[in-house]
């Protein structure tokens, strides 16, 4: 339904000059994602990084998407997401100093993870195929992580989107 | 419960089909006599009609139509509206709520396939999710900037009660009404336009859509500033008014190229500055060194033009905010008032007279006298809506209706008889080129049922002229699917629908056949038979910039 453009998992991610980071409030509904996507998609943009969870205020969601805003201007991808009635509020924060921490799971086939372990991984399982680790940390932790956990032997990896929060000053 | 929320909300004319999703809604109809039903002959004249209605008197228009097809017809409809700003409430009907997600009969994603030619849309599937709904989706269409709202009703929901609610009080949270003006911003763009030594305004649908013509007049004379306006913002300004350009854009007056093309300081109020008003973007208005943008929709900064002071508001309430602000107009002015005069004689609009067919001018000039300024224009997509927009000399607004944005061929005779029905009170013309007229023409019957005094002008080429042009002077010459011999008799045509018509071939019966139209009550047709080879000129040859305008060959 989103229309994201695949980032391998386990290659370092792309820095991009032309990377929005967002921060949306919105109206929990039916209709909600299929909008933002749809104003995004018809608008020339690209989601590159999307997270969606429940919000402070009932009743609202939290939408964290990272942008890539093609031809247009930067600044139009806040603009056009602002005209969405669905879309309470809007927060560019790219650039700004804020937490933006990623999760990434992964089963390795190596029994020696110290060197996981060492960056702040914890082990979720232990199975016969092998052992289940989590990870978060900012996008370049992650991605470190993940050239690490190359290492180990990768049975399977999954990421999420990033989730950003403004720094309390 | 619909429907009382309908005539709560003020509403007069529907404009709907009806249909298996929404006979719950038609069964009461014959309850609510206040509002009166147009059954149309086709989803689309329904989209066309409410949307004619609605820039005719300024109230949303209002279309019915059933699940499915219905909904999926009024598409077209909807992105005319969308594009050209037009409030519109489209209420579909869709199946019963436990159906939805079972491919059911008749059943779409209605949602899903207008939300990106509406302004906002709803899926109701609780009935008391509806009072707060309807409310909301008349405050959302009519407000800022105004745009077609779709609200899709589950069968099972327009057929509950509901506890009539207090729909007083109104929170849309996500609804950003951009209104206020900033005053400094308005001050440095008077500052500006009064200190340039070569200003240019250019007005658009914002400034009709906010009735900002007494603003912009007062600013225009204030600061000694030209005003041109575009296709969709025309009557904005008195055309015969010294300070006029006429219409800008790559089909606009030399003279208005030539002053955006020159200018210092170019001042666009509401308007979208698409890609037929700069023509080559990175060719447009080169000589500027301050762009000023008004509009209250602020995602219009910079989409296409940067603008060095930008205004986030009402056009009207900017403009009023900047005339006072005026002060010293620069001393140069009337140099370059005198250049523009210079540059009117040079490029004046003129048209082939001689070669014994009948010319569209001619048509249009004739009908311009009886109008007299005291009627509405309606008119269809491609040279026909050139001509009729650059050969009457609009002097008031709200006179002029075309499909700017989105370009429907078709809009012309439902979105006329639309406009009829919202202003009773105005002849109405409609202007067509038979292409576009057959697309939609089964709402003669429309016409003909409510006798609607409509009269219909087919500016018939035999071809699809604008295609036509754009293939002889930028395709080669080749000529390619355009031509349109194989069409009905048009005064049959009429006759089987049941309303008079007459066709004109020699510009001696332009005149009789119009008295012919003027004396008869009710719709009225003529076919006439126009030059096939009339071209629209100026024209921008596609892709190069406004100054590359190509003009009217001199005719012996």
């Amino acid at each position: 339904m989103l229309e994201i453009k695949p980032k391998p998992a386990v290659a370092a991610p792309q820095t991009h000059n032309r990377i929005r980071v967002l921060s949306l409030l919105v109206l929990d509904g039916q209709n909600t994602l299929t909008k933002v996507s749809g104003v995004i998609r018809r608008r020339g943009f690209h989601v590159r990084g999307i997270s969606v969870g429940p919000s402070r205020q009932p009743g609202h969601s939290r939408i964290t998407l990272q942008i890539d805003h093609g031809h247009a201007e930067a600044d139009l991808v806040r603009k056009q997401l602002e005209r969405l009635v669905e879309v309470v509020e809007v927060e560019d924060l790219t650039g700004d100093d804020v937490h933006n921490r990623e999760l990434v799971v992964a089963t390795v086939a190596a029994s020696e993870l110290d060197a996981l372990l060492k960056r702040g991984a914890k082990v979720l399982s232990t199975g016969s195929d092998g052992t289940t680790v989590e990870f978060s940390g900012d996008a370049d932790q992650v991605a470190d992580f993940v050239t690490e956990l190359a290492r180990h032997g990768i049975v399977d990896v999954v990421r999420s989107g990033p989730v950003v929060m403004r720094r309390s000053e | 419960m619909i429907l009382e929320a309908l005539e709560r909300e003020g509403v007069e004319y529907i404009f709907g089909y009806p249909g298996g999703a929404n006979l719950p809604i038609y069964q009461h109809l014959h309850e609510h006599p206040k509002l009166k039903h147009i059954l149309v002959r086709h989803e689309q004249g329904a989209a066309h009609m409410a949307d004619g209605y609605a820039r005719a008197c300024g109230k949303p228009g209002v279309v019915f139509a059933t699940s499915g097809p219905g909904a999926l017809n009024l598409v077209t409809g909807l992105c005319t509206a969308y594009m050209d700003s037009v409030p519109m409430i489209a209420i579909t009907g869709q199946v019963v709520s436990t159906q939805v997600g079972r491919d059911a009969f008749q059943e779409s994603d209605v949602i899903g396939a207008t939300s990106s030619v509406t302004k906002h849309s709803y899926l109701v599937t609780k009935i008391d999710q509806l009072p707060r709904v309807i409310h909301e989706a008349f405050h959302i269409a009519t407000t800022g900037r105004p745009g077609p709202v779709l609200i899709d009703i589950c069968k099972d929901v327009q057929q509950a009660d509901a506890e009539r609610v207090n729909t007083e009080y109104l929170e849309i949270p996500g609804y950003k009404l951009n209104g206020h003006v900033n005053l400094d911003g308005a001050r440095q763009a008077a500052q500006a336009l009064a200190g340039a030594e070569r200003p240019v305004i250019l007005a658009g649908h914002g400034v009709l859509l906010s009735h900002a013509e007494r603003e912009l007049m007062q600013l225009a004379e204030a600061a000694a500033a030209p005003v041109g306006t575009t296709l969709l913002g025309i009557g904005a300004f008195p055309v015969k008014h010294p300070l006029s350009l006429h219409m800008t854009g790559f089909m606009g007056t030399g003279w208005c190229l030539k002053a955006v093309q020159n200018a210092d300081v170019l001042m666009m109020v509401g308007m979208r500055v698409d890609d037929r008003v700069t023509a080559k973007l990175s060719e447009f208005a080169p000589n500027v060194k301050t762009f000023i943008h008004v509009d209250i929709d602020e995602s219009e900064m910079g989409k296409n033009v940067r603008p060095h002071i930008e205004l986030v508001a009402d056009a009207r309430l900017a403009l009023e905010a900047m005339v006072p602000q005026v002060t010293k107009v620069d001393a140069g002015r009337g140099k370059w008032l005198g250049q523009i005069d210079k540059w009117r004689e040079e490029h004046p609009l003129r048209y082939r007279q001689s070669n014994g067919q009948l010319q569209p001018q001619d048509v249009l000039i004739d009908m311009y006298k009886r109008a007299r300024s005291e009627a509405i224009i309606v008119a269809d997509v491609g040279q026909n809506q050139i001509w009729a927009a650059l050969w009457w000399n609009y002097d008031r607004p709200g006179l002029f209706i075309n499909s700017g944005g989105s370009g429907t061929m078709g809009f012309a005779l439902p979105a006329a008889l639309g406009a009829k029905f919202g202003r009773p009170d105005l002849p109405v013309w409609c202007v067509a080129g038979e292409g576009g007229f057959v697309m939609t023409a089964q709402e003669l019957s429309v016409a003909v049922e409510h006798q609607l005094d409509v009269k219909i002008v087919l500016l018939n080429n035999r071809s699809l002229g604008m295609v036509r042009q754009f293939q002889d002077d930028f395709y080669g010459g080749v000529r390619s699917q355009v031509d349109l011999t194989h069409m009905p008799d048009f005064v049959k045509l009429c006759e089987a629908y049941g309303l008079p018509a007459l066709r004109v071939e020699k510009f001696e019966d332009i005149a009789p056949a119009f008295d012919a139209a003027e004396r008869t009550k009710g719709p009225f047709l003529i076919d006439f038979r126009i030059d096939p080879e009339a071209n629209v000129y100026p024209i921008v040859p596609l892709g190069k910039g406004l100054s590359e305008f190509r003009e009217a060959p001199e005719y012996a």
